[in-house]
């Protein structure tokens, strides 16, 4: 009982924490991309969720991409809360080396916003000439934001949130997919029908999950990748995990006798575990690969979860499991009850 | 020693079977034949990359149409009689060590037929001819266990293929991306990897059905 209570509570925790703690406010983009040493440069700084005209202490600065050294802004006007025009009088030397050079752009916001980074926002082109190297401007101070908030990243943007919906799900079907394979071991050693049934329940309610996670996912690869199906190998993958499944329940409906549906169903849903496991952690991991996880991307290291996104997502992976086994629960005693009064009749 | 004898006694038996109703066999190699005619005539010309995905499909589907048969054509009363004199191991072993030789044939013969009416697009024959047996090896292992269990159901057939193509899925991506290796289209020095992974989806799926198979035929 005690269980089914923490998976409801988890599950309304994680969709109220994922769903409204708000992103950090951060530099979304410029609109300024490349330009010479000795010009002006002038662009416009767009935000996202920022208060710039509420600001204590806007600074900004361009900072080299690899060194600390960093050029302060010549003239900062906040247009509104998501804007702001800055100015740079570029010296005739920023660095030791002809050719382009990435900096990023760090703005500083005061207090309530803290500061943020945009990396390698502007190359600056060196040109020839004997020019002493200018003085760097020193990065100080800066102020840290207040409050709980989530990264923000270009490209994912909001769509961060999904991570704790998405990934549950997956993480969820494997566990009720194990948990129905034992169920099948279990049937085959004892000829009890009732392991058998549960067994369908949780691979039932694990192929939910599978589908569930796969419109999660073409929805995120929409906003990320471009595409809702984009024919990534981890998607296909999955895709024929769940076709797997759909076979084993083609299997079961298609005997007659309950017992030989019961024995013939297990010895499948052992066999196509054991060709989903290469499916799902092996093949991916050898091709290129748009997905986190593969193909040399990084997933859930320390740069992809910071440490209020780890307070949704462990809850949300626990929350979705325990939710997962007590659609299960409910199915098999459904099922059980029905098979009890058929063989009544 | 008594369960590699029966495994011969057995292989045996299936051959002399085979050899007895020769429309079986002839009907597969037509059937490779035809298809790959017709695939020709329908793609005109052929880069490698396109034979190589094309050679794969062909061998898939040749290969679920030749295995789809181990099972169905022995009425229940002569499986019944097998299993009293040999052990089910010797049974699903034998029929696994043919249907891999049958496949060996048919991936040999549409090797054949492929490059006979383009050219042989293959670099490296050793690593193609490993990957061939190693190919007929998972095919067979897989679509002669799925064969086992949809004859137990009437719509044998289609249940065949609903079962088989998920399984055989890890199987045949890793198979493509290694005969792209033996056929150039890719440069992959590692691919020794892609094989050791093909083997141990074989050895995992081996040890599965001679595991399982005693539930099986029980009835």
């Amino acid at each position: 009982m005690w269980w089914k209570i923490l998976g409801v509570v988890l599950m309304l925790y994680t969709i109220i924490a994922g769903m409204l703690i708000p992103l950090s406010p951060a530099t979304a983009y410029i609109d300024a991309n490349k330009t010479d040493t000795g010009t002006r440069l002038e662009m416009t700084v767009y935000g996202y969720n920022t208060h710039y005209t509420q600001a204590d202490d806007l600074r900004v600065w361009l900072k080299r991409d690899t060194t600390g050294y960093a050029l302060c802004a010549n003239e900062i006007k906040p247009i509104s809360d998501n804007k702001i025009s800055v100015a740079f009088d570029l010296p005739g030397r920023v660095s030791y080396f002809e050719g382009a050079t990435d900096f990023s752009l760090v703005v500083d916001s005061g207090t309530k916003d803290g500061y943020s980074v945009l990396p390698s926002a502007v190359s600056i082109n060196q040109l020839p000439g004997n020019i002493q190297l200018a003085e760097s401007c020193a990065i100080n101070s800066l102020n840290q934001r207040a409050g709980i908030t989530f990264p923000f990243r270009n490209i994912l943007e909001e769509s961060i949130r999904s991570l704790y919906f998405h990934v549950p799900l997956w993480f969820a079907m494997m566990l009720l997919m194990l948990i129905s394979v034992i169920y099948s071991i279990v049937y085959l050693s004892s000829n009890n029908l009732l392991y058998s049934v549960r067994a369908a329940a949780y691979a039932r309610v694990g192929v939910l999950f599978g589908i569930l996670g796969l419109i999660t996912g073409a929805i995120w690869a929409k906003h990320t990748w471009g595409a809702y199906w984009s024919w990534d190998v981890k998607q296909n993958t999955a895709a024929v995990a769940v076709l797997i499944y759909m076979a084993y329940f083609v299997v079961r409906d298609s005997f007659d006798d309950l017992d030989k549906q019961a024995r013939i169903s297990s010895v499948y849903n052992i066999f196509a575990f054991a060709s989903l496991i290469p499916l799902l952690f092996v093949i991916p991991r050898l091709a290129d690969s748009l997905h986190p996880g593969n193909g040399g991307n990084p997933a859930l290291g320390s740069n992809d979860l910071d440490n209020t996104m780890r307070m949704v997502f462990y809850p949300g992976v626990i929350a979705m499991m325990l939710i997962g086994a007590w659609m299960s629960n409910l199915l098999w005693r459904i099922n059980w009850l029905r098979l009890k009064r058929l063989s009544n009749f | 020693m008594q369960l590699v004898h029966d495994i011969f006694v057995l292989l045996r038996k299936e051959a002399i079977l085979e050899w007895r109703q020769k429309y079986a066999i002839g009907g597969i190699l037509l059937y490779v034949l035809s298809t790959v005619f017709v695939v020709y005539i329908a793609f005109v010309r052929v880069d490698a990359k396109t034979w190589n995905v094309l050679f794969w499909i062909i061998m898939l589907f040749a290969s679920i149409n030749a295995v789809v048969k181990s099972f169905v054509q022995e009425n229940s009363r002569r499986q019944l009689y097998f299993y009293t004199l040999a052990h089910p191991t010797a049974i699903i072993l034998s029929k696994i060590l043919y249907n891999t030789l049958l496949l060996g044939l048919i991936s040999i013969l549409t090797f054949v037929a492929m490059s006979f009416f383009t050219q042989n697009m293959v670099k490296d024959a050793g690593l193609f001819a490993l990957i061939l047996f190693l190919g007929s090896l998972g095919f067979s292992i897989a679509f002669t266990f799925i064969a086992a269990i949809a004859a137990k159901a009437n719509n044998s057939a289609t249940l065949m293929a609903i079962m088989g193509f998920p399984v055989v899925i890890p199987i045949l991506l890793t198979l493509v991306k290694l005969s792209a290796n033996a056929l150039r289209i890719i440069q992959d020095t590692a691919y020794w990897r892609d094989i050791s992974i093909l083997l141990a989806i074989d050895v995992i799926l081996l040890t599965l059905v001679i595991i399982l198979f005693p539930y099986l035929w029980r009835d």
